[in-house]
């Protein structure tokens, strides 16, 4: 019944969700377009230099330091979501579960400008961090964290686990608990079901966790622009440089597209990696 | 690893969960919830240092902030409950705009079989990996050359798109806990198809309705990055406001405001798990 008179009832019903998505990509080719303006002439004539004046080390420096940075903060916080998702999707008791999700949702949520201001605090010369590791004796004088790159990939990983751990969890909730016993039947230990059967059964959703990481670290804004300042110039900072004081239209848009194929290309390979050792290793066992 | 192992040490049945991971969970979640801790005690200090813990307690900044709010200076901008005002307006739009839009989508997605599905469907999750930068800077782009100013509409188009695959992911999820069943029933019962949609199938999907509402509440109460791009000075949220005052120096008196948006942020999270329950978010 549902099915008759089908042909145009889903696109009817789809068409206000595709005009937003419309304005999105009419957008998107307004920048592919803006990007290959000749400055000065407003939409008439094209030119590949703002493409050609990004080929200096400035920019290669900042590319090659935003993918890094992604890179890092994605691994980091795919392995410091695994804990997290395997409580989320084991714990029993409801209480816990919501204080798992809460806490899961509080960083990915908060307003990035706020969090940095608590990192702002937490990271200083004289901050909570360098306090505990001169208390503890790990370093000797304070360490410089507030503008340099280690104390932005620390930002980006708190702000970003959460996109990790809520793919994993749905993905390991969704694992039949037999596997488990059937591995702890035949005397597997604990580390050994999480590393041979938990973690290759959740790998589409650890996959597409971390792609969701780095895709929104890659392009991470607040965070290297309050806890970076100058001396940490991911490329999303640089566009907004271009723009504001700048008035450099071609330049910023020539960056943004940088920047996303950049993010497309590492999305792609990775996934592509992903497959290819998931196919062996089919092959193998 | 191996604690588990130990002959005095119950071992937990496969499945369940164990102290070790529970530690782990805790642990991490706490350093994650750090930086929003610290900025709650902050707020509380009595001193003008940004040295933490503060020496002293007490409510002066929350004496000025209610000062700031009250009386605004005539150096500020914009006031605080201006941007205050903005904000909510552009979140309750978004929110119900993005209800609006999601739920038919999430309908045809879920109930009809065509051709180009899968494509709709990432084309649908494109928002969360799109650069956000590029998200606004290709907006301004597009709205800057509008023979017309849109004015507060140029924040709630970009907040819906930012909203989207959440509110769409959502009602999926409620719908798809819907057999088909229920509106065969209601047709064999004589009712017409958008009789059913409103009589029947709404009121079954209402918890993934409202969880992907105030998703996009959130998200747009929240919004910093896009908002950045596209405000001007009469469309100033509250994050944006924030900012601005701090951009010089960081004073004390955000972090009770801080605090006041991490009151409400938190609320609505709460909220928003009550609704979603047991199922988790769909991301």
């Amino acid at each position: 019944m549902l099915e008759e008179n089908s042909h145009r009832r889903p696109w009817l019903l789809l068409s206000p969700a595709l005009l937003f998505l419309a304005v999105l990509a009419a957008a998107a080719l307004a920048v592919v377009r803006m990007s290959v303006d000749v400055p000065g002439h407003g939409w008439h004539g094209i030119s590949l230099s703002g493409y050609t004046d990004l080929a200096i080390p400035y920019y290669l420096k900042s590319l090659w330091l935003t993918l890094r940075l992604a890179l890092q903060s994605t691994v980091l916080a795919v392995l410091l979501a695994i804990p997290v998702a395997l409580a989320m999707a084991r714990a029993k008791s409801k209480l816990a579960r919501r204080l798992l999700l809460t806490g899961v949702l509080l960083p990915l949520l908060v307003n990035l400008l706020l969090q940095s201001y608590g990192w702002l605090i937490i990271l200083g010369p004289g901050g909570v961090l360098n306090h505990a590791l001169l208390s503890l004796g790990i370093v000797q004088r304070p360490v410089q964290w507030l503008y340099r790159e280690n104390g932005v990939l620390l930002g980006l990983i708190q702000t970003a686990f959460p996109l990790a751990a809520l793919p994993m969890a749905s993905a390991l909730r969704a694992i039949s608990g037999s596997y488990e016993e059937a591995a702890a039947t035949m005397g597997a230990s604990r580390w050994q079901i999480l590393r041979h059967v938990l973690l290759p059964l959740a790998m589409p959703g650890m996959l597409s966790g971390a792609l969701l990481v780095f895709a929104y670290n890659a392009s991470a804004f607040a965070v290297p622009l309050l806890l970076g300042g100058r001396r940490v110039s991911m490329l999303a900072v640089l566009v907004r440089d271009q723009i504001t004081p700048l008035l450099n239209w071609q330049a910023a848009s020539a960056i943004s597209i940088v920047l996303m194929l950049a993010t497309l290309a590492v999305m792609a390979l990775s996934q592509k990696l992903v497959h290819r050792s998931q196919h062996l290793l089919g092959k193998t066992s | 690893m191996r604690s588990t192992s130990l002959p005095f040490l119950r071992r937990a049945l496969p499945g369940q969960l164990t102290c070790l991971t529970g530690a782990l969970a805790a642990l991490v979640l706490i350093v994650a919830a750090a930086p929003i801790i610290v900025m709650i005690i902050m707020s509380f200090g009595a001193s003008d240092t940004l040295a933490f813990p503060p020496p002293a307690y007490g409510l002066q900044w929350y004496r000025s902030a209610w000062h700031i709010f009250m009386s605004p200076d005539a150096s500020d901008v914009l006031s605080m409950g201006q941007a205050l005002g903005t904000s909510l307006a552009v979140a309750l739009a978004t929110m119900f705009i993005a209800a609006a839009v999601a739920i038919p989508a999430a309908y045809a997605l879920n109930r009809f079989r065509f051709p180009g599905k899968a494509l709709v469907e990432q084309f649908i999750a494109l928002p969360m990996v799109y650069p956000m930068v590029m998200l606004g800077i290709s907006l301004l782009l597009v709205f800057n050359y509008l023979p017309f100013e849109i004015g507060i509409f140029r924040l709630i188009i970009a907040h819906v798109i930012l909203a989207l695959p959440f509110a769409v992911k959502n009602c999926a999820a409620s719908i798809a806990g819907i057999g088909p069943e229920f509106e065969e029933a209601a047709y064999l019962m004589g009712a017409r198809p958008l009789r059913a949609m409103f009589d029947v199938v709404l009121p079954l999907m209402r918890p993934g309705i409202l969880a992907g509402m105030l998703f996009a509440f959130i998200v747009s109460f929240n919004e910093f990055t896009v908002t950045f791009f596209l405000y001007d000075v009469d469309t100033m949220t509250l994050p944006v406001w924030l900012y601005s005052r701090t951009v010089s120096s960081l004073d004390p008196t955000v972090f009770s405001f801080a605090v006041f948006i991490v009151l409400i942020d938190f609320c609505l999270i709460w909220l928003l798990e009550k609704l979603v329950g047991d199922d988790g978010v769909a991301l």
